[in-house]
């Protein structure tokens, strides 16, 4: 499936910046809102879309009338949260993914290469295995956070020993703590005898979104948007670092601050995300990595437009994982491998050109 | 939305397509024909096993177990297996025959039996001819059993069809393990404790284990073949789950392994006592257990046989972020249908043990919740969240305070114990037909 809307999008590459990024915005943003109404009108409970958006209006305050207690309930406690702790996911790694992309001049980075995914996995199983996650709601997530956070200083660490930060060494550092961290997970899950505690491991490393509530958008949803925010602020020194550190910093970019601050936030939106939904694969892969094939790898438009898109692919998956097996779940992590790992290679072959030039 | 399911089925099945052809190719690139074969054969049996019903708090060894290949073991294997069952059965013989002259409780051979009874009074030859005109003899008990291949031959040698093959036991068993839970519990029900040497970590554990108690001081063994080697077994009776690795390394070691079934439903464990009691011949023992189990099973049945006003009924149980139900095909919903509930999950589509959303619940709106979850795992905890939970306020379970934490053990062991189970909720379903608790527990070898 060669993605046609390169070619035609050729006009739309000609136009400005901030006409390019109020269309595409518009464009996902429209998208946006319109896949989460449908996953709001879409469960096992029957709910139809305009009851859905007499719902949604009204608890944004607007004075309607009021419809069955358990719609209005269904709408408001399980799904609207559920969506928006998916739609923040998507924008974490999305954002993540864009920025890891252009840091390390590699469109086959994403936000877990340094050790954030295996960090907030190891975080979790801790939790889970210690018995810490079942005393208190938000315990696994913040030893999820820990731990991504831990492991993305762990790495940051090893590439600055000696007072000189190496991107080399950073993306080896990654893959070692990765490793490690990976081992470490798997040891743990060897040696519990605990069977509950087992399967309640493997079903997070499979990444979801099943019952998340308020508490849980309370968690990431600030981070994220702060941290995405942050990014996007970047995206213009961000593009002159693609040139090369040289080129940047004769442009006036702080080029060892500048990575840094990327790096800090990025891991920053990903442990977020990782934190409430496990890790979810391939979102931050294969969305900006698609979205540059189609917009260019200017990140200004790339970014926010990674942000936009991660959001609709994570609420489409977890509504196909809602929906394809209900009323039981499936888990959206598996799903987004199984659907993005294959749309992933597609792409891949049928663009190589695209591919090479970035 | 039904054309977007079977699109994305579509997608998915594709997809697993070409997953399975690169095996296939790769396969071919470094391994022999027939070595290719039996590779992909049990790769796609472990997968279909995982996909079928997962027990929802199994313990640990027989869910574990689950990755390995049961009923349609490759012919390779049975052939493997029956060529080593001469040195097996050699081994075992050897073995048997020097336990028996030093255990506590003397064997006795066919040919002994039959000078037995040509010893006996003709008076005790009269009443035990007027028992068998109203009682079945054991070879008419024994008769449909599955697994038993002769059921008039109650010597030794005796002849019995697990799911890893045809196997000759050679003489009585002394010193058994089993390496499962489920048939822990059924072995212990028909031998003297003795005789059940060694069992796993998770059968000691009172969370999940109706024998705990019975059983602290015995050795343990794990998954690894090694601390069962060392425990110089008879036999090893276990679950089509115990891996097929361990299974062969036992055998190499000279140990006799039968697997034997664990079903889902009360009703299928007289079965497997039966033959298990064969097995361990103890099958007069075994007979008589049977009975008691099936009597207090059919004591449920019966009493909710007629009901009209059958409630809805769930089993849930949270474990992390997940909500998990048990539908048609799982231990916990055949329970449920035993004590004369319906079970709603299994009504609303749900096969085996699977996740589910808080809204699936609302949907399915269930009479009775029932939370066969340990207290360790915040079971109280769980109940009481579906009382706070402003949407689940017009389940009518959660409406008239019928949400119940059961003894989890009850509803998840692969064993007889799940006729308590079957108790307990009736119980609950029922108060007026079940006024007094049944007995705790069933009955021992004495």
């Amino acid at each position: 499936m060669r993605v046609p809307a390169i070619s035609r999008l050729r006009g739309y590459r000609q136009l400005g910046v901030s006409a390019r990024l109020s269309i595409g915005a518009s464009i996902l943003l429209a998208l946006v809102l319109v896949v989460a109404l449908v996953s709001l009108s879409l469960g096992p409970v029957d709910i139809p879309i305009s009851h859905v958006a007499w719902i949604v209006l009204s608890s944004l305050g607007f004075d309607l009338p009021e419809f069955g207690r358990t719609e209005q309930l269904v709408i408001e406690q399980i799904r609207l949260p559920r969506i928006i702790v998916g739609a923040s996911v998507g924008v974490a790694l999305g954002v993540a993914g864009a920025a890891m992309q252009g840091l390390f001049r590699n469109p086959m980075a994403d936000p877990g290469i340094i050790g954030v995914s295996a960090g907030g996995a190891l975080g979790a199983v801790i939790a889970i295995a210690s018995g810490m996650a079942g005393l208190f709601l938000l315990a696994l997530p913040l030893f999820a956070f820990v731990g991504a956070m831990a492991a993305a200083l762990l790495v940051y660490g090893i590439a600055v020993v000696g007072g000189h930060f190496s991107m080399a060494t950073l993306l080896l550092a990654g893959v070692a703590v990765n490793a490690f961290l990976g081992a470490i997970v798997s040891a743990i899950i060897i040696l519990l005898p605990d069977n509950e505690a087992l399967r309640e491991i493997l079903f997070w490393l499979a990444g979801g979104l099943d019952a998340r509530s308020w508490e849980h958008v309370r968690i990431a949803g600030p981070l994220i948007l702060v941290s995405a925010a942050l990014i996007l602020l970047m995206s213009r020194d961000l593009n002159l670092l693609m040139l090369g550190d040289d080129e940047a910093r004769s442009m006036g970019v702080r080029v060892g601050a500048t990575r840094i601050a990327l790096l800090a936030t990025a891991s920053l939106a990903t442990g977020a995300a990782v934190a409430v939904s496990g890790t979810i694969a391939f979102v931050g892969l294969v969305v900006p990595h698609t979205l540059r094939l189609m917009l260019g790898p200017d990140n200004r438009i790339l970014i926010p437009m990674s942000a936009l898109g991660g959001a609709v692919f994570v609420i489409v998956a977890d509504t196909v994982a809602r929906m394809i097996i209900q009323p039981a779940e499936f888990r959206v992590g598996i799903l987004t491998a199984f659907v993005g790992a294959p749309f992933f290679i597609l792409l891949l072959i049928k663009n190589k050109r695209q591919v090479y030039s970035l | 939305m039904l054309r977007a399911r079977r699109r994305m089925v579509g997608l998915i099945g594709v997809f697993l397509a070409l997953s399975v052809g690169l095996v296939l190719v790769g396969c071919s690139s470094d391994a022999p024909p027939e070595d290719q074969q039996a590779q992909f054969t049990v790769t796609s049996q472990s997968a279909s096993e995982q996909a079928q019903d997962q027990p929802q708090a199994e313990p640990q060894t027989e869910q574990t177990e689950q990755d390995q290949p049961q009923a349609e073991q490759s012919t390779d294997a049975e052939a493997a297996a029956e060529a080593q069952s001469d040195d097996q059965q050699q081994a075992v013989q050897e073995q048997s025959s020097e336990q028996e002259s030093d255990a506590a409780e003397p064997q006795m051979s066919q040919q002994d039996e039959t000078q037995q009874d040509d010893a006996q009074p003709a008076e005790e030859q009269q009443t035990a001819a007027a028992a068998d005109e109203s009682e079945p003899s054991i070879e008419q008990s024994l008769a449909g059993v599955r697994g038993i291949v002769d059921p008039t031959n109650t010597g030794w040698p005796r002849e019995v069809e697990g799911f890893n093959g045809v196997f000759s036991i050679p003489a009585k068993p002394m010193r058994i393990i089993t390496a499962s839970i489920g048939h822990d519990e059924i072995v212990l029900a028909l031998v003297p404790q003795e005789r059940l040497i060694a069992v796993g970590a998770v059968s000691k554990d009172a969370t999940f284990s109706n024998i705990a108690d019975l059983v602290l001081d015995k050795a343990e063994v794990s998954r690894d073949p090694e601390t069962i080697i060392v425990q110089s077994p008879d036999i090893v009776v276990t679950s089509p789950y115990y891996p097929v690795e361990g299974i062969d390394a036992l055998r190499r070691a000279g140990i006799l392994v039968i697997q034997t079934e664990l079903e889902l439903d009360p009703q299928s464990h007289i079965n497997n006592v039966k033959l298990i009691g064969y097995i361990l011949g103890e099958e007069e023992r075994a007979i008589a257990f049977a009975d008691e189990v099936q009597s207090r099973f059919q004591t449920v049945l019966d009493a909710t046989a007629d009901k009209s006003d059958r409630p809805n009924v769930i089993s849930l149980t949270q474990y992390g972020d997940s909500l998990w139900t048990a539908g048609s095909g799982s231990t916990q919903g055949s329970l449920i249908e035993a004590a004369g509930g319906v079970n709603a999950a299994a009504t609303a589509g749900i096969e085996g043990n699977q996740t589910i959303g808080l809204e699936a619940v609302i949907v399915m709106a269930p009479d009775v919740i029932i939370i066969p979850q340990p207290a360790a795992y915040g079971a109280e905890e769980f109940r009481q969240s579906l009382f706070d939970n402003a949407a689940l306020a017009e389940i009518p379970a959660i409406g008239s305070g019928s949400v119940y934490v059961v003894d989890s053990k009850l509803f998840t062991t692969l064993s007889h114990w799940n006729v308590r189970g079957a108790e307990q909720l009736a119980r609950i379903l029922w108060p007026d037909d079940f006024p007094d608790p049944p007995a705790e527990s069933f009955s021992l070898v004495e």
